[in-house]
């Protein structure tokens, strides 16, 4: 501090004063080197989900020979594809203390919007108007949530039913089938399945955005507190708008994905998507309360989800126990998490 | 006074936080019937002491007795069971249910489990009608007002027989006509031979309510006198160690522009504050001084476009500003510091360098982007300016710094911003003593340096009196005074905002 101004008190007690105020002083500059190793950086977290992917790694490659071979990998990610595309969006929101359960009869919406359209505008058309519908169902979303301040569980859970009836509706409770549409879904340019590029694409743009834009500070600022971050001079509400249109429009991708990988449109599709995604994000380390979270975390817990459900197919298990172990692994994950908050004394 | 009126007796009361003793061997002693006034600075030690009374923190050493017994290591149970109360600044009532939920809370009226309505509101309105509230017992409780809901805490301790009641500040956000009311139903409780620890910061109250008067000044006992016999200054001289007149004021700006940084004309919002006018020149500190309630909070909030206004101009550095929202009041210049620090200050698991930076992002950004080196840096340069302590460690959470350094990141931002106006709002409640003299000698360099200026709405006298050049003084919403220079003194203010 230059200059201090004369501000200071010339009071009797200002020895016992100064007592104190080294007291404060020294007690943390003396704790650094003592403090350090016992302080959880972010790595931590992530490096007791890498652990848990390796041990799975390993058993199934044990277990099954196919396992570890080149075109299983691809089928894992290509399996997570979808998924993938609208947890990176849905991370994006849990950061921001947000959630968007109507992603899986979106999807469906989507799906059968386009089966249903295509004959009447053609391909590109229903392309164009079912990017657009994921855009408008964002947009719905978001100015319930920040306009009219429902919360976004309920308003999303409101959405999630809307959808599926509106999609029930339209397909006339049958599966719609689509011909000349299995390029998106299937084309493999370079050996690599284009979902999977499709989702290596969005995962990068969505760590791009999390890591070092404005923007994705900004919902992480939100997320910790979003009476500071209103404070700060962050436009919550157009943050968080914009983060609902971006899940309305993965979502579209994701539906456009699915309908061209069967080549067909189920009313019925992508039921409980929305928890596979929430499952996910929750695994890669992202908190309920919002402020906490990556992509890259997310991408890991979609892995590890890939891998325990392929694993178990290869195994020959049976499906339902695959529902069994990805519900315990959630709950593992978010305990352990909850006890490595309880150790550290950040919280 | 004999020791069979004793009720309470507490000796030699030690307490240490962290290693930093806040108490160091304090006596407080309350007879049957007695109302004692506790006062204090901030941070003096008030409520640690009486919450050891209360249970809620035990004593490092030292004792308690009650009616001549001693009673051992307190807890809040026990001391809810031997007739001891606590009525909070904060209301800890339960809103939805009403007024006779409320006062039996956790003691239904009940026969065979089920609940008698109508025997729980006739007890309830008896206890109501016997403090002449004239409110009814069957209404929801977050339908009252203020003073009215303090009456039903009172009516809660009164209903199971309290002993002795701590009242802790229960005129802060009241009306004067529900001060009164709460006085009455005070003194109808002496009558009745309960004891009272009556803790205010307002002097006039003390003659008003309290028999006798101990003050508390850095966690030791500094006056202890029936009220009759104390002045007010002898009070204020208690509290702050020295005489009221010998506070060394700043030394005020050298020269200030001819044109004020932040201009107010008719502010008015309907219900909260009227017809406000001042100036802020660049480089001037001025303060809003106003008891709990008075209007300044809200008139701080309505400059960054927190709170409606419904009439009045505003201009900031010579542009017309109509304060429309947080965002827009950053874009013209404008900083803030809210008053609860947790709630709306810091994002507390966010990095310290990014809870300091997050103003600036635009600015910091290429292209929509932030290196965190370069809030790093940022971070760096007002560490050290501000000697912020920390670990030197840009990503430590906020949240794990001491109140003091939380406060400095919080003002540091808006440096780092380069906003030309700061409006802040009790800057430094909940900081620690040297904190509080670090922030008043940084606002005080950086007004005088950059040509900041500064508002401060503050309920804090002594703030006013270390920290400001100028104090308006604010009471129902509207300027009831006005003092600058060397008229600023802790016995002007108190005595133009009412006491």
């Amino acid at each position: 501090m230059n200059e201090p101004h004369a501000v200071s008190l010339t009071r009797d007690g200002s020895d016992a004063m100064d007592a104190t105020e080294t007291q404060t002083t020294t007690t943390p500059a003396s704790s650094p080197d003592a403090g350090r190793p016992r302080r959880g950086r972010p790595v931590p977290e992530l490096a007791g989900l890498v652990v848990v992917l390796v041990v799975l790694v390993v058993f199934f490659a044990v277990k099954s020979p196919y396992f570890m071979g080149a075109d299983n990998i691809l089928n894992i990610l290509t399996a997570i594809a979808v998924v993938g595309i609208i947890a990176v969006p849905g991370t994006m929101l849990l950061v921001a203390g947000q959630v968007d359960l109507s992603v899986g009869s979106g999807a469906a919406f989507c799906g059968v919007l386009l089966a249903t359209q295509v004959d009447r505008i053609g391909l590109g058309g229903a392309v164009v108007l079912v990017l657009v519908a994921g855009l408008a169902i964002g947009a719905i979303n978001g100015a319930l949530v920040n306009v009219i301040n429902v919360n976004s569980l309920i308003t999303t859970l409101g959405m999630l039913a809307v959808l599926r009836g509106l999609t029930e509706l339209m397909a006339d409770g049958q599966t719609a089938i689509i011909s000349g549409f299995e390029t998106l879904g299937t084309a493999r340019p370079l050996g690599i399945p284009l979902p999977v590029v499709v989702f290596a694409v969005v995962v990068v743009i969505g760590v791009l955005l999390m890591r070092y834009s404005v923007f994705g500070r900004s919902l992480y600022a939100i997320g910790a507190n979003p009476v500071a971050a209103r404070l700060v001079g962050i436009r919550t509400k157009w943050a968080l708008f914009t983060t609902f249109v971006l899940s309305g429009f993965a979502v579209a991708i994701a539906g456009l994905i699915l309908t061209s990988q069967l080549s067909a449109a189920s009313p019925v599709a992508a039921q409980g998507l929305e928890l596979t995604v929430v499952t996910a994000v929750v695994l890669g380390g992202a908190s309920l309360s919002g402020g906490r979270g990556t992509i890259l975390g997310t991408l890991l817990g979609l892995v590890i989800i890939g891998v325990l459900n392929n694993g178990l197919t290869l195994l020959n298990i049976n499906s339902f126990w695959q529902d069994v172990a990805r519900g315990v692994l959630l709950i593992l994950a978010v305990s352990f998490d909850q006890l490595r908050q309880r150790l550290s004394p950040t919280n | 006074m004999n020791d069979a009126d004793s009720l309470l007796r507490a000796t030699g009361v030690r307490k240490s936080f962290g290693g930093v003793e806040v108490l160091h061997g304090v006596d407080l002693h309350l007879s049957r019937g007695e109302t004692l006034a506790l006062l204090g600075e901030n941070g003096a030690g008030k409520s640690t002491l009486v919450k050891i009374i209360a249970g809620d923190y035990s004593a490092d050493a030292g004792s308690i007795a009650l009616r001549g017994e001693d009673v051992g290591t307190l807890d809040p149970v026990r001391a809810r069971r031997l007739g001891i109360r606590m009525i909070f600044q904060e209301l800890s009532d339960a809103g939805p249910l009403t007024v006779a939920e409320n006062i039996f809370l956790g003691r239904y009226a009940a026969r065979h489990g089920i609940v008698s309505w109508r025997e729980m509101n006739r007890l309830a309105q008896g206890v109501l009608d016997s403090l002449e509230a004239d409110f009814d017992a069957s209404r929801k409780v977050e339908s009252l007002r203020v003073g009215e809901r303090q009456l039903v805490e009172i009516a809660r301790a009164l209903s199971d027989e309290a002993q002795i009641l701590i009242l802790d500040e229960p005129t802060a956000a009241l009306s004067s006509a529900e001060v009164d009311k709460l006085f009455a139903a005070i003194r109808r409780l002496r009558d009745r031979g309960v004891g009272m620890v009556y803790i205010t910061h307002r002097l006039d109250e003390v003659a008003q309510v309290a028999d006798r008067v101990q003050v508390l000044r850095d966690g030791v006992s500094a006056l202890d006198h029936p009220v009759a016999d104390v002045t007010r200054s002898e009070m204020v001289t208690a509290m702050i160690g020295r005489s009221a007149q010998s506070v060394r004021r700043p030394t005020p700006p050298e020269h200030l522009s001819e044109s004020p940084a932040l201009c107010v004309r008719g502010l008015t919002s309907d219900g909260f504050f009227t017809g406000i006018d001042f100036d802020v020149q660049a480089g001037e500190v001025l303060a809003l001084y106003g008891k709990v309630g008075s209007g300044t909070a809200e008139i701080a909030e309505a400059l960054f476009g927190l709170h409606p206004t419904s009439a009045g101009s505003v201009i900031v550095e010579d542009a017309p500003y109509v304060p429309k929202s947080p965002a827009d009041a950053v874009h013209h210049g404008i900083g803030f510091l809210p008053a609860d620090r947790q709630r709306a200050g810091t994002m507390a698991i966010r990095p310290v360098a990014e809870n300091l930076a997050a103003p600036s992002w635009r600015r910091m950004s290429t292209w929509g982007v932030v290196r965190r080196s370069t809030e790093a840096t940022a971070y760096a340069t007002w560490q050290k300016a501000l000697a912020i302590r920390s670990r030197r460690d840009p990503m430590q959470p906020i949240g794990t710094l001491s109140g003091g350094n939380q406060q400095k990141v919080l003002l540091a931002r808006w440096f780092e911003r380069g906003a030309r106006v700061l409006v802040l709002i009790e800057p430094t409640r909940g900081v620690d003593v040297g904190a509080r003299e670090d922030i008043y000698r940084t606002l005080r360099t950086k007004a005088a340096e950059d040509g900041l200026a500064v508002l401060v709405a503050t309920s804090d006298y002594e703030e006013v009196v270390q920290l400001a050049d100028r104090a308006l003084v604010i009471a129902k919403g509207q300027v009831v005074g006005a003092l600058g220079g060397e008229l600023v003194t802790t016995t002007a203010l108190t005595a133009a905002a009412g006491g």
